[in-house]
Parts: C-alpha cells; sequence; structure tokens
C-alpha cells in the first residue's frame, strides 16, 4: 500500500488522506506541500480524485466542484488546441465537465481520473472540429503568408504566433488528420497515447499520421515535411 | 532551413501558455439547472394526471378486449349453429 508522509512527522494512508482532506484537517499541508514540490504528488491527487468521483456519484457537488477546480488549467490547456477562440474555449472546457459529468458512472477508478477526462476532452475536441467541418467552417490561412514566413528566420516567431501558424494550417485538413497530427506532434503523445485519447487501435494511429503528413506535404508543396 | 520551419514552429507552439479558465462555478450551475428541469418535470400536477390517465386507459383497453373477447365466444357459436340449421 502507498503511504505518504507528510513534513516527516506522521504517515498516512491514501484513505485517510482523503477522510482528513475532507474534514479540513489536512487541505493545508497538502497545499503546502503541492507548494513546496511545485507539482502535485500523482498519488494523492488519486486519491483525492477517487474520493471526491464517489461522493459526486451520490450528488455531492461540493465534491465535483473540487474535482473541476483541479483539473480545469489541464483540460484547459488540450482544449486551447481545438479552439483559440477564448470563449468557445471556454464553452469547451465546461462540455468536457458536464460529459464527465453524465459520464461518471463509466469511471472504473482502475486508471488515473486524469487519463478518462483527457480521452472526455478529446472527444469533445474532436465533435467541435466535425461540427466546424460540416457547417464547412475553415481557420483563415494564407499560404503567402506562409511562404513569406519560412523565408524568416523562425526564432523571431513568439510561441503564441507559432501555435496560431499551425492551428491554422492544421484546420486546412479534414478533422481526423487534425487530431492525429495535433495529438501527435503538438501535444507530444506518443502511439500508445494518442490511440487511448482517440479510440484508435495503435495500427490505424501509424496510418492515419502517414495519411495527414501526406496530405500537409500537398498542402506545403514548396516545403518539406518532416515532423 | 526549410526542413526545420515546421519543426521550430512545433516546438515554439508546445511552449505557449493557454489562457486560464474558471469553469466550476458554471458547470456546478449548468448541471443544478438541468436538476431542478427534471424535478419540475416530475413536480407538475398536470403531468402527474397525464400519466395517471394514461395507465388507466390501458387498463380499460385490456379489460375491454377480455370482455369483447368472452362475449363474442358464445355469439358466435350460437350464429354457427343456426346457420348449420339453415
Amino acid at each position: 500500500m502507498a503511504i505518504f508522509t507528510i513534513n516527516k512527522s506522521f504517515v498516512i494512508s491514501p484513505e485517510w488522506t482523503f477522510v482528513l482532506y475532507l474534514t479540513g484537517i489536512l487541505s493545508e499541508k497538502v497545499k503546502l506541500m503541492i507548494d513546496r514540490t511545485g507539482e502535485q504528488n500523482p498519488d494523492i491527487e488519486q486519491s483525492l480524485d477517487i474520493g471526491d468521483v464517489r461522493l459526486s456519484r451520490q450528488g455531492d457537488p461540493d465534491a465535483y466542484k473540487r474535482l473541476i477546480e483541479r483539473h480545469q488549467q489541464e483540460i484547459g490547456k488540450i482544449m486551447w488546441r481545438f479552439s483559440r477562440n477564448q470563449t468557445v474555449h471556454e464553452e469547451l472546457v465546461q462540455d468536457v465537465f458536464v460529459e464527465a459529468y453524465i459520464s461518471l458512472a463509466t469511471y472504473k477508478e482502475r486508471a488515473p481520473f486524469t487519463h478518462w477526462l483527457t480521452r472526455i476532452a478529446t472527444r469533445v475536441g474532436y465533435r467541435y472540429w466535425k461540427q466546424k467541418a460540416r457547417e464547412k467552417k475553415f481557420e483563415r490561412f494564407s499560404f503567402e503568408e506562409w511562404d513569406r514566413l519560412t523565408t524568416e528566420s523562425p526564432e523571431e516567431i513568439d510561441s503564441s504566433r507559432a501555435a496560431e501558424l499551425l492551428h491554422n494550417l492544421l484546420g486546412q485538413l479534414p478533422p481526423r488528420d487534425r487530431l492525429v497530427l495535433t495529438l501527435r506532434y503538438l501535444e507530444g503523445c506518443d502511439v500508445v497515447e494518442t490511440a487511448h485519447r482517440t479510440g484508435w487501435t495503435k495500427s490505424m494511429v501509424k496510418v492515419q499520421a502517414f495519411r495527414a503528413k501526406r496530405k500537409l506535404q500537398k498542402l506545403l508543396p514548396k516545403q518539406e515535411v518532416v515532423v | 532551413m526549410k526542413n526545420n520551419f515546421l519543426n521550430t514552429l512545433i516546438a515554439k507552439a508546445q511552449k505557449e501558455e493557454s489562457p486560464r479558465v474558471y469553469v466550476a462555478e458554471k458547470v456546478i450551475a449548468i448541471l443544478a439547472a438541468d436538476d431542478k428541469q427534471l424535478e419540475r418535470f416530475w413536480n407538475r400536477p398536470f403531468m402527474w394526471i397525464a400519466a395517471l390517465s394514461s395507465a388507466a386507459a390501458v387498463a380499460v383497453a385490456v379489460l375491454a378486449v377480455l370482455l369483447h373477447n368472452m362475449w363474442v365466444g358464445p355469439l358466435y357459436e350460437i350464429s354457427e349453429v343456426i346457420s348449420w340449421v339453415m
């Protein structure tokens, strides 16, 4: 059983971590520990998540609020790849948590809650892209500007502009190709993680990524796509 | 240089900070509104009257079919006998 040491003064189990957290005794200590290490201990976070999931299933809104507060920035980061419009972005994050609440009964507690949530986030984002494609709403992209930028030094482009350029470039592809390239290269997921998040098989991910790169190559004939 | 352009963009894009979001209150409000809507559905008196009268109508229809079969059976036998005599 995993055991956590808090301030080296006493030792408690994950179940008691959650109980103490709920009663408010431990909350400040957990916060302190998170602040000190700069990142959350995955074991503590997982036990807090599972406790809150169980309470949420029983209809406790405060428990679900705590879950949202713990994961909203992470989901926000994922959904920013799907829409760079702040209003749409916030709506997508909301949709993820509403959908997660509705499907909470299907969470089996075997994998971390975050993994399950990122899968829902990918599904919500992909559905948004498919809806946009059906409505024939494409991202604005200027090939002339792209060609001009390739002659300039890429170091001068800031991260936000680079992300926007890539977002708009990939927006010219069908949603399926866009999704696999976004996950593989922008999110930095490997084949296994991409398969997990999309619900596709590993070979499907590889084939889809290959096809998507070929389509991207056709979009950018002057440039060799090496990613 | 050109080959590296896309990779440089990807590396830069990965470092981008996404805007911070605070959706907890809104999500809880959406979920609470959905619950209230469901509650309101069942709190409407006409909804209950409609549900009960539908259940009563189904019971009456089943009873009517059973009675019809019960009464029509002997009549059918009499008509059969009459037609045989004629």
